[in-house]
């Protein structure tokens, strides 16, 4: 009896749980259903599949985003190594090296992390804009890394604390400099969390909306963010909107993390966790 | 005579063993050169713009050629801006709001994963609710402009279905708001969620089973143990939502620039506005201060209210 009504429980359970999944899950298949549809049939039967698929409106919107996908794809990946290589090693240094000041260093680092991003907003971009890197690359993935950083290091330094002394001393015996013990020791045993950071990274800097907007303002420059908003009014104009194309163009801009999912799920979900548990 | 050919290798000794010497001396002061990247780009990036900021709040700065003291004119000006004394009473509701829902949807949601019996279920439960963060945030704004969309959009066709007159939703003053708040729906956001799971994961079987055997019902539990157990959680949580709510304004620039008039006008986008909009370099900084003070306070209050004992 009691069984029974264990398993209805259960049953109960799932409902519940399918009926969240559905409704998180249900405006992204709206928008691949959406995706493949001409004005008519949105017009008609929006929130069904209707036949046929209309393929073409995802050459129309890749045409259009491509440029804007490449220029996300350069600023992540130059933000993601200059973070990655830049934390690790300072971060090796700090758990590896005593010197006088180290605490001192290492706190004035993590204090940063008290520091909201809306307060430097504005100086920050008279400081870009001194240095005459408005409308450039640089202009994002300078700053980018410099505040990837300071999370890297910390989460990066309580890695390389763990590891044993005796490894660093034997490469030493061995006659392993401070480099060479960090790239033959410490990077080889640090990739999981290395590609934590890196996955932290990669969604900030590829996510980032409002530093773009405020730097970027030539068109053959811009990242997706807001890329995507020039594509929103080439395709929806006032007389008329191209909803299909539109909409495939989402699709096309998701389609970059959808793929690191797949590919490093495991790190992906480890550095959205860790990056808020420790932010 | 002496031959230069015999003598050099003693002197090259010699030298070389005075080089070695002084990098010797200099060996510790090599981890400071190692950190200088690292605090170059730190330095030009980090600390020295929110010290402008405070530096400049006290000015009349357009950033380029006006530059006059201000005293704490800015400070003053903040108090008689109709639109920004506005605009904190909107964070205000947003932030409550978004804390609110933050904590009690994904608890619940923790707990409802956390109680499947099958392993392969939870798992991908999981999985499931990570997939919105793969999708970039400018997509989901742009999703749920659509589906506030007065003419087309997704949620007046409901409305449609049972007979509900259709809405202007963020173009509706007395809506916008409010639209802006249920953009998070269902609410279960996948950070928050994992970071519940990992807590109630933390508590342990043994836990459960006692409370169990003692007769303790499911609302108890959850009261008793599950709640005061992952305290440490919620207060990140909360903490963690405070700060994003106070700091973000995408939503607000991208889908209403802070209107209809301004019923969706946040602090942070007043400031954005400010700055880049009227050249108002100097005010802006100020409301930056001003923001950074509020954020830093209620963090301290957070802490101080919610005191966890066993961390």
């Amino acid at each position: 009896m009691s069984r029974r009504r264990d398993n209805s429980l259960e049953m109960v359970k799932h409902v519940l749980m399918a009926i969240v999944i559905a409704l998180v899950i249900y405006p992204y298949a709206m928008l691949i259903i959406l995706s493949f549809k001409n004005n008519n049939q949105f017009y008609s039967r929006p929130w069904v599949i209707t036949f046929p698929l209309h393929f073409g409106n995802y050459g129309a919107a890749l045409e259009a985003l491509v440029r804007y996908v490449g220029n996300s794809l350069v600023v992540t990946s130059a933000t993601c190594f200059g973070v990655v290589l830049l934390s690790a090693f300072s971060a090796y240094v700090f758990a590896r090296f005593e010197f006088r000041g180290k605490q001192f260093l290492f706190y004035a680092i993590i204090s940063l992390m008290m520091i909201p991003g809306v307060l430097g907003l504005v100086p920050r971009f008279v400081i870009v804009k001194r240095l005459g890197l408005l409308n450039t690359y640089w202009a994002l993935i300078l700053p980018y890394i410099a505040a990837g950083q300071v999370m890297g290091i910390f989460l990066l330094r309580t890695f390389f604390e763990s590891i044993p002394k005796d490894l660093f001393d034997a490469a030493k015996i061995d006659g392993a400099g401070d480099f060479r013990s960090f790239s033959s020791v410490a990077v080889p045993l640090c990739k999981p969390t290395m590609a934590t950071v890196a996955i932290i990274n990669v969604q900030f800097a590829w996510n980032d909306l409002i530093w773009p907007l405020v730097v970027i303002s030539d068109d053959k420059l811009k990242p997706l963010t807001i890329g995507l908003l020039s594509f929103q009014s080439q395709f929806a104009t006032y007389s008329m909107t191209r909803w299909g194309p539109l909409f495939a163009g989402y699709v096309v801009a998701s389609i970059p993390l959808v793929v690191l999912f797949m590919i490093a799920s495991r790190a992906f979900v480890e550095g959205l966790t860790t990056g808020a548990l420790k932010a | 005579m002496v031959d230069p050919m015999r003598f050099e290798p003693g002197q090259t000794r010699a030298r070389r063993r005075r080089v070695r010497g002084v990098l010797q001396a200099l060996r510790p002061g090599r981890f400071y050169l190692y950190l200088t990247p690292t605090f170059a780009f730190l330095a030009v990036f980090a600390y020295y713009p929110p010290l402008l900021a405070f530096y400049r709040s006290f000015y009349d700065w357009d950033g380029v050629r006006i530059e006059k003291w201000a005293g704490i004119g800015n400070y003053v000006n903040m108090f008689h801006d109709e639109v920004l004394l506005r605009s904190v009473w909107n964070l205000a509701q947003l932030t409550v709001f978004a804390v609110a829902v933050s904590v009690v949807f994904p608890l619940l949601t923790a707990e409802l994963i956390c109680s499947l019996r099958n392993r392969r279920a939870q798992f991908w439960h999981r999985v499931l609710l990570v997939v919105p963060m793969v999708v970039p945030i400018m997509v989901q704004l742009l999703l749920w402009k659509f589906i506030y969309d007065p003419n087309v959009g997704l949620l007046n066709a409901l409305l449609r279905l049972v007979r509900i007159p259709s809405q202007a939703w963020l173009h509706e003053p007395k809506l916008a708001l409010y639209s802006m708040m249920f953009m998070a729906f269902p609410f279960v956001g996948a950070i928050n969620v994992l970071i519940f799971l990992a807590g109630l994961n933390n508590i342990g079987q043994p836990v459960f089973d006692a409370a169990k055997i003692d007769g303790a019902s499911v609302i108890q539990r959850f009261f008793r143990i599950d709640v005061p157990l992952v305290k440490g959680q919620i207060k990140l949580i909360v903490i963690l939502t405070i700060i994003g709510t106070l700091n973000g304004y995408g939503t607000q620039l991208i889908l209403t620039d802070g209107g209809p008039g301004y019923s969706t006008m946040v602090p942070a986008l007043r400031m954005y506005q400010q700055a880049f909009r009227f050249n108002h370099l100097g005010y802006a900084c100020a409301i930056g201060m001003a923001l950074f003070a509020a954020i830093f306070g209620l963090t301290f209050i957070n802490m101080k209210l919610m005191r966890t004992d066993y961390e």
